[in-house]
């Protein structure tokens, strides 16, 4: 029997990566534009440390929005986002067991992989990989991640990214996002989240004050080398998170120049270069608890 | 004698890296092998997105056995003072598998050495192969390649498998620690089972009972004859596009076709906007009858059958989301008219120091304006100019940021249904034609004006800043802008004078570029010269035909190509390729020297009074048929000049030790020089001396 809604869908493929071994972590409590920008996939993949990771992520992308209007796009959506370091040899296999486990027979669809590489400049970060595409429909991203913060990973890391709300209309065949089962004969999309994407897209194109966002978008800049100054690389990359999201929104708001806009990625990607960095090396301090054998030291 | 049968499975190679991979791989294998003197007979490749198939049959079993000859130490310390070797010469024996009585001594540029021949034998095939095979495939060049894992790589993706087979048994070797063996798999869904393969032809087989088909041509024949039947099918017939046959072809082991219908509906969106949708967001092909499409689709699927109907439902429905947001774009371009969006350039930026489309457009439409005077089409002005104001709008619409493959085609398609003469929306439309070989010049002669004022502005532009293309580096697109615009000057045959028009275009940018027309053309010329000799090539002129052409410095294209026509025609005559060695000659003798006059009185010998005369009696007709364009006429009247020529190099010494007359006779050589030089500059033509006597003397 087929994931009759989208909870379910999150909760089989939640145990289903649970049983490969992965840590079931939660989204991330700050806006992120996608999965990818977690700590727990961002920060993780750096350095020699093992780590299998699977959670559900919110994404923003404000320019996305449509006030609640148009049936495939959103201002917010969920990703699943899985992460396997060092990415498994069998590990398309996995995800094509992870795909029968939500109860698509792959006997009766046509499953593909086709290119698609991935870039975040904002991230210094690039993977190769491909969209999954069943049936003509794009239903993952799969990529290997190859450079993060600008720093070349070893080992590398498989990340999977499910379209949770692609995924359950599709196998509905829904005419509109709205309309798919949050809960399975019982509570809609549209119910739980209509009024959150009318309200954030009048937010985001109308409302949202251009000039607070940049107060605070100097702000978090300034508190994030603050933090970096004084070792703290986990709050610097939360700041440096929000000053991601406050570009976003800016330039939805149309509030931000072509100029402008080059050097407001170069100053995010600044502070995730140097998160980076300095993640690789607060690691190295700590022994890579990960690797195992020693047991964690509490400083 | 045997067969090498090899593939490799990997996790799904993109599509546009599999054809050039196979092909380096089986180019390098080949290679290698003739060079080890194990020289294959044909060589068959094959790929699938996971698999990369190569079979090299008729491999010797073993290299050729070597003879080399190996140095030793010096003869000085190889003998004792009674001639016995030392140990020195037992030492260097003994490393060559030699007696040291086998040692002899040879005489080098740096003395006398000991010497020995050693023989090796030829190598296995087998060896060969498990050296060869892992270090070519591991080296293929990629476009893109990855690491994986523990860092393995870099590749292009992960490998899985590996089958090295020499008639038959297994060569042990390994490709990024993944053992060669006999097994294979077949589709990761449908027929993940292993299975032992013996050869080639059983191989193919054994793909074949799992439907795959791991030959290129075959599987892109059995897709396009299933698309043809099933486009029969719906009474229509496919409309064929073999860049996308391709794609789809790359993409699969197993060649089926899913056939999809969408609501009738959207056939009220124009049929480009529907191509484009279709083609590009879901590869798919379209089916019309009559010339109308019909609401139908073809595309590929990866497997033989379709039994739940779940691969056409999906791809119907993401086939009607996609349509219904073109239908959304389209109704959204439509709430005005083009020209009301004419305002929306002047905040498009074409380059930051060249302006915004708004100035572009400017510029354009003066360009325009001096095209068409200079070609006599004032009665295409009007329109001409129309067409330049609203050639880039379509930029701004939303259909065109969704599908930038249909930027002109989109305005095209807004200004005709805004009611804007034929020839207007036919020029918009036409814009970026031609983009490929196939392509065709824009159909109008305002669609060629405005064709050509658009590349020659961004040309002279990006040129004007310094910004040439380098190698691979192209960004601007400008080697397709300057290939467009020759084809269209030259295969609309317009007299048109390209350092002219590209001066009239550095002018109109201002002060927004430094550099004049001129400075300008230092770098340009060059440029536009090489796509003219890609051109040339293509036509099949012979590159000595073509640079003889080019260094007459005409700027006009069609005057340019009748010369390396003209040349091409007479090049094989013995007397112009005599005349072509002798301005060789003339050119070495005078390169140095001032101009002089030629004093009659001074012409003492009869040849050299003969080279005169018939100079003087050719001039006239070669300077007439040069302004009248006959070149091929005037290269005659110049070949015409060979006996005379030849016999004034065989009787007259020209370096005189008489100053006046070695003067008198540079001169007489200038003369003949500007002459011959007319039409083309014969010294760039190659002339084979012992293949050209040849040919004289059987003339005869």
């Amino acid at each position: 029997m087929g994931a009759q809604s989208f909870q379910e869908l999150i909760l089989r493929l939640s145990d289903f990566w649970s049983e490969e071994g992965c840590v079931i972590q939660q989204p991330y409590d700050l806006e992120l534009g996608a999965g990818t920008m977690h700590p727990d996939t961002f920060l993780r993949v750096l350095g020699p440390e093992p780590w299998r990771v699977a959670y559900v992520q919110p994404s923003r992308r404000p320019a996305d929005a449509r006030y609640g209007e148009n049936p495939f796009r959103l201002g917010k959506h969920y990703q699943m986002q899985v992460i396997l370091k060092p990415s498994p040899k069998e590990v398309q296999d996995l995800y094509l067991r992870s795909l029968e486990a939500l109860g698509i027979d792959l006997a009766v669809h046509d499953l593909r992989f086709e290119e698609d590489n991935w870039e975040a400049p904002t991230l210094g970060a690039w993977g190769v990989g491909w969209q999954v595409m069943l049936d003509g429909m794009e239903i993952t991203q799969f990529t290997y991640f190859q450079q993060c913060g600008g720093l070349d990973l070893e080992p590398i890391s498989a990340e999977i990214t499910y379209g949770l709300e692609r995924i359950t209309m599709f196998l509905g065949l829904s005419r509109s996002v709205y309309e798919i089962d949050w809960v399975a004969d019982g509570v809609e999309y549209g119910q739980v989240r209509h009024q959150d994407e009318v309200e954030f897209s009048k937010y985001y194109f109308e409302i949202a004050d251009v000039e607070f966002l940049r107060q605070r978008f100097d702000g978090h800049e300034r508190e994030a080398k603050r933090c970096l100054e004084a070792g703290l690389v986990l709050p610097a990359y939360e700041c440096a998170l929000k000053c991601s999201h406050l570009f976003n929104v800016l330039d939805s708001r149309g509030a931000v120049s072509v100029t402008e806009r080059v050097a407001l990625i170069k100053r995010v990607r600044n502070l995730a270069v140097a998160c980076a960095q300095e993640y690789v090396a607060s690691r190295e301090r700590l022994g890579y608890p990960l690797l195992g054998g020693e047991a964690v030291v509490d400083g | 004698m045997g067969e090498l049968f090899l593939e490799v499975r990997s996790e799904e190679i993109p599509a546009r890296m599999l054809r050039p991979a196979i092909r380096e791989a089986g180019t390098r294998l080949f290679e290698e092998l003739l060079a080890r003197g194990l020289t294959p007979g044909e060589v068959a490749t094959g790929f699938t997105p996971r698999r990369l198939v190569l079979t090299l049959n008729g491999i010797p079993a073993r290299e050729s056995d070597r003879e080399e000859e190996s140095i030793g130490p010096p003869a000085s310390v190889g003998f004792d003072d009674d001639g016995k070797p030392t140990a020195a010469a037992r030492g260097f024996a003994k490393k060559c598998g030699v007696e040291p009585d086998d040692l002899r001594v040879v005489t080098t540029p740096k003395g006398d050495y000991l010497a020995t021949t050693v023989k090796t034998e030829g190598r296995s095939a087998e060896k060969v192969l498990s050296d060869l095979i892992p270090r070519i495939l591991g080296d293929l060049s990629w476009a893109k390649s990855m690491r994986w894992g523990t860092a393995e790589g870099p590749w292009v993706r992960p490998v899985h498998g590996l089958v090295v087979l020499y008639e038959g048994k297994v060569v042990p070797c390994d490709l990024f620690g993944v053992p060669a063996g006999d097994r294979t798999t077949g589709h990761p869904v449908h027929s993940p089972d292993s299975f032992a393969i013996k050869n080639n032809a059983d191989y193919r087989r054994q793909m074949a009972e799992r439907g795959i088909e791991v030959r290129f041509d075959e599987r892109r024949a059995r897709l396009l004859e299933g698309m043809k039947q099933a486009s029969a099918e719906l009474e229509g017939e496919l409309v064929d596009d073999p860049e996308l046959l391709d794609k789809l072809a790359s993409i699969c082991g197993i060649p089926g076709v899913v056939m999809g219908s969408f609501d009738p509906k959207y056939l009220d969106l124009p049929r480009e906007v529907l191509t484009a949708s279709l083609r590009d967001h879901q590869s798919a092909l379209t089916v019309e009858s009559a010339g109308k499409l019909l609401p139908c689709f073809l595309t590929v699927m990866d497997r033989q059958d379709d039994p739940k109907g779940r691969v056409q439902a999906g791809n119907e429905w993401v086939v009607e989301a996609r349509l219904d947001d073109g239908r959304f774009f389209y109704g959204e371009d439509r709430k005005k008219p083009l020209s009301d969006r004419r305002e929306a350039l002047s905040h498009l930026v074409f380059h930051v120091q060249l302006g915004t489309y708004a100035d572009k457009a400017e510029r354009i439409i003066k360009l325009t304006e001096s095209l068409c005077e200079v070609l006599g089409w004032d009665e295409k002005l009007a329109a001409a100019q129309e067409a330049a104001g609203l050639l880039k709008v379509d930029l701004t619409t939303e259909m065109v940021k969704e599908f930038t493959s249909l930027q002109g085609v989109m305005g095209g398609v807004y200004a005709r249904e805004d009611g804007h003469p034929e020839e207007v929306w036919q020029a918009i439309y036409d814009q970026y034609q031609p983009v490929s070989a196939d392509d065709s010049i824009p159909r109008t002669r305002a669609g060629m004006a405005t064709a050509i004022a658009d590349r020659v502005d961004t040309l002279v532009g990006m040129f004007g800043l310094g910004l040439v293309p380098s190698g691979s580096r192209d960004p601007f697109g400008l080697r397709r802008a300057a290939q467009g615009l020759v084809r269209i000057v030259l295969e609309a045959d317009l007299p048109l004078d390209l350092d002219l028009v590209a001066a009239l275009a550095a002018r109109l940018y201002g002060e927004r570029i430094e550099k004049g027309g001129e400075e300008i053309l230092i770098t340009l010329r060059p440029f536009l010269h090489d796509r003219i000799r890609h051109l040339a090539g293509l036509q099949g002129y012979a590159y000595d035909t073509i640079e003889a052409g080019l260094a007459a410095g005409s700027s006009n294209l069609p005057d340019l190509f009748a010369r390396i026509d003209a040349i091409h025609q007479v090049r094989e005559e013995p007397a112009f390729l005599s005349v072509a060695l002798a301005a060789k000659r003339i050119a070495n003798i005078v390169k140095d020297s001032p101009e002089y006059e030629v004093a009659l009185q001074l012409l003492r010998e009869p040849a050299e009074r003969d080279l005169h005369e018939a100079a003087e009696s050719h001039r006239t007709i070669v300077r007439e048929a040069e302004a009248a364009g006959e070149y091929e006429r005037c290269l005659r009247q110049i070949a015409d000049l060979a006996e005379v020529l030849d016999k004034f190099f065989v009787e007259v010494l020209v370096m005189d030790e008489n100053p006046d007359l070695k003067k008198n006779r540079i001169a007489l050589l200038q003369s003949i020089q500007r002459m011959i030089s007319r039409t083309a500059r014969l010294t760039e033509v190659v002339v084979d001396k012992s293949e050209h006597r040849e040919r004289s003397a059987t003339q005869q």
